[in-house]
């Protein structure tokens, strides 16, 4: 059976009365690694103080290896559990190496001082975080990430089994994030260290982390499995931003990137007299994933087809909640597929027809495109690049490509001008 | 960095012991520094033999163990306190300005002295221990007065601590000036005790006042590591394992009165306990295991300085230690700030 590490049991929390926390309960295993995320003010560091006894439980419990937190005294709390904190400045100008040596604190008798195995430990954590060539110089003269180091050093000279980390990266450049988290994660993973994270940097706890706890007004949204916890709906839902999810194919990890509203100035104003607009994009490559985005956020109804499965196209549509029709990965657009995408296009008032690269396996859509021009439907072709370097059918896209603009599609330089040209048809038409 | 300390305490007594022979060979009555040397060698148990006992004048015997000894030892033993306790207040208040007087010490034994002075009926033959009894009781009281407004749901609050310690002090004083009105006659009286004196140091007095001050000094010797953390902010020292607010107040306690006692018998006097906690920290570091020692022999040393000087510059009339303190202290205490802007501690 597995161990758990910290057990916390319907917890409240109010400063002045007002709750920061409310109703907390989640087991942290042993030799876990785990991320607190959520918005500013959701109680992250209240939660931290408290399983740290910075702040006294007042309603529920905590319990740490099996220990009533309110039975530890703050010697026995620093033993089990280190806290790194952001470094800041310090009052008194210490020197490095006496700074490393305060972690020693919880394990010194007042009246002897520090045995030889204390001076062992910080020669240890010394050589693990890289601190020993600068360990005479004073803390506060050194740079940022050096201040950091030392702190982390500190932490370690606890021996701890847990612990927890208090945004201790957000304000250092990437490399010092990277090395730092390695640092974490190598000693939860080689020495069993359970790890629990507060992060801004959503990223960087995905990166690491095992399990996501979720935050949001002062209640646990979710905690779980990453892949289980992030995604869109849920990180919509507690930081009100949209993001797109994506994985870091080297890595396997999830990633979130914002969906920012690249047309921000036409949304409001456009999102309500778009809702009854229905229009279908050609899919493929990629190539659609932008439009896509920038007609969800401006209210449209939009379906797109045909994509391959495994497309960017599709992974994007799938994210927004866009009807869709797909095919097979790697096949040529089927029968079936081809036809319910000219459903798709005969239900809509606009088709768009992407900057696309055509070969023969995806020139049906380029044939819906013009089928889409046939029915009397108001087609707009994104023509940033020149189509005979797009063209990978001997010629055969170039010419109906062509023969689709003489029909009299809407030409546009880039995706950016979509919303402006979509306005003006509209206009037009009235 | 047990060697470190131990190098830095000897040359500091070394010192201080050239300061004590100095210090016992000058003054009004005018005697030599090798009869100084002979009569102090005469009380040394073992080389005492060297000195033939014809050779010791029973005069400046006695000028030297009952008037100057009695004095250099009391300037010794309250710089230490002021030092000490003024590396301890600083430590707890993360604050250079902090210094024994900062939580209403000496507006509280200023306020006690002068009822001691002017309401006891033996004003004339001023018996010091009374006035010492009564600035003693007036500053442990005004301390625990400012301490329990301060301490709010069992937490003190730096901030009012500092800001009642104002409020109060100023009443005090206030009061102080009010009652002199009345008794203008007792003026000089009163404001010669408030400028600090080593006048009336007597044996019996540094014997009373010895025993508290080296006692509770010891016993705050035993938190020096924890002043450390507790300079790291409250929340770290926490994080650590330093059980804060428990500590903060025992230190409190401890240096006020290890304060107290010292102001009870010598007077106010200034800038030994803000002054030299900075300069020892320049010289041996901010780790208050060596600070708090070596600041406590360097504020006995400082202040026998300017004793000797208070009563020998304008001999035979005397200044209070206090203005030689001010003068010496304020000019360097500006030279530090300027020369440390950067980084004030």
């Amino acid at each position: 059976m597995e161990q758990v590490s910290i057990q916390v049991k319907n917890l409240e929390f109010s400063y002045n009365e007002k709750p920061v926390l409310k109703n907390i309960s989640f087991d942290i295993l042993k030799n876990n690694f785990v991320s607190i995320l959520g918005p500013n003010g959701a109680g992250k560091s209240t939660l931290v103080n408290l399983l740290s006894k910075v702040l006294s439980v007042s309603n529920g419990e905590i319990i740490i290896e099996g220990q009533n937190i309110k039975d530890l005294n703050h010697l026995e709390i620093a033993k089990k559990i280190a806290v790194v904190p952001q470094y800041s400045n310090i009052g008194f100008n210490f020197s490095v190496y006496e700074m490393i040596l305060m972690g020693r604190y919880p394990y010194l008798s007042r009246f002897t001082g520090e045995k030889p195995e204390d001076f062992k430990i910080v020669d240890e954590v010394m050589e693990l975080t890289c601190t020993s060539v600068f360990k005479d110089r004073k803390y506060n003269e050194l740079s940022g990430g050096e201040k950091q180091r030392v702190i982390i050093a500190q932490t370690l000279a606890q021996n701890s089994p847990i612990i927890i980390l208090d945004e201790p990266t957000s304000h250092l450049d990437i490399n010092f994030q990277i090395e730092f988290m390695e640092l974490f994660y190598s000693l939860h993973k080689k020495k069993g260290k359970t790890v629990i994270g507060i992060f801004h940097d959503i990223n960087l706890a995905l990166q690491y982390s095992e399990k996501i706890m979720l935050l949001k007004d002062s209640s646990i949204y979710r905690y779980g499995d990453v892949s289980d916890v992030i995604n869109r709906t849920n990180i919509m839902t507690v930081f009100n931003s949209d993001v797109y999810i994506g994985k870091n194919p080297f890595t396997g990890k999830l990633y979130v990137s914002p969906n920012f509203n690249l047309n921000f100035k036409y949304t409001d104003t456009v999102k309500s007299k778009s809702r009854e607009v229905k229009i279908h994009v050609i899919g493929g490559g990629g190539a659609a994933s932008k439009i896509l985005n920038i007609l969800h956020n401006s209210g449209y109804i939009i379906s797109t087809g045909v994509i391959n499965n495994l497309d960017t196209d599709l992974y994007t549509a799938q994210q927004l909640g866009i009807t869709f029709v797909s095919e097979a990965p790697f096949s040529p657009i089927s029968d079936v597929a081809n036809s319910r995408n000219l459903e798709l296009i005969k239900n809509s008032d606009f088709v768009i027809l992407p900057c696309i690269e055509f070969g023969n396996g995806n020139f049906l859509n380029l044939r819906a495109a013009e089928a889409a021009i046939n029915i009397g439907k108001k087609l707009i072709i994104i023509d940033s690049s020149k189509i005979d370097l797009r063209d990978h059918a001997e010629g055969k896209a170039t010419k109906l490509y062509l023969d689709i603009i003489l029909k009299g599609a809407v030409v546009l330089k880039s995706e950016d001008e979509i919303l402006k040209a979509l306005s003006d048809i509209r206009h037009n038409y009235k | 960095m047990k060697t470190r300390t131990a190098k830095y305490f000897i040359i500091l007594l070394l010192i201080l012991a050239a300061l004590i022979i100095i210090s016992s060979a000058i003054g009004s009555a005018n005697i030599s520094i090798k009869s100084t040397l002979k009569t102090l060698i005469s009380i040394i148990p073992k080389i005492k033999s060297l000195v033939p006992v014809f050779e010791i004048n029973p005069q400046d015997f006695k000028v030297i163990f009952e008037i100057r000894m009695p004095r250099i030892f009391m300037a010794i033993i309250t710089g230490i306190a002021l030092s000490g306790s003024g590396v301890i207040f600083q430590g707890i208040f993360k604050n250079p300005m902090a210094d024994p007087y900062v939580i209403g010490v000496s507006a509280g034994a200023a306020f006690g002295a002068t009822i001691g002075l002017l309401f006891t009926s033996s004003i004339r033959l001023v018996n010091l221990s009374t006035t010492s009894i009564f600035a003693f009781m007036g500053a442990i009281g005004t301390t625990f007065i400012i301490y329990n407004i301060s301490k709010i749901k069992g937490k003190i609050s730096i901030l009012t601590l500092l800001l009642s310690g104002v409020a109060l002090s100023s009443l005090l004083t206030s009061i102080i000036s009010f009652l002199m009105i009345f008794r203008t006659h007792d003026l000089t009286k009163v404001y010669f005790w408030i400028m600090g004196s080593f006048t009336n140091s007597s044996w019996v007095n540094f014997l009373t006042v010895t025993p508290i001050i080296i006692i509770v000094m010891i016993v705050a010797s035993f938190f020096m590591r924890d002043l450390n953390i507790i300079s790291l902010g409250d929340e770290r020292a926490s994080q650590l394992g330093v059980q804060t607010e428990k500590l903060k107040q025992i230190l409190l306690v401890l240096a006020s009165v290890i304060a107290a006692a010292a102001v009870s018998v010598s007077g106010i006097i200034g800038f030994v306990g803000l002054i030299t906690p900075h300069l020892m920290r320049i010289i041996v570091g901010p780790d208050h295991k060596i600070l708090y020692p070596t600041a406590a022999i360097s504020g006995g040393i400082i202040l026998l300085f300017s004793d000797t000087l208070a009563r020998t510059i304008l001999s035979p009339r005397e200044i209070p230690v206090g203005i030689i303190t001010s003068i010496i202290g304020v000019p360097f205490f500006i030279y530090l700030l300027i020369k440390s802007k950067k980084q004030v501690f």
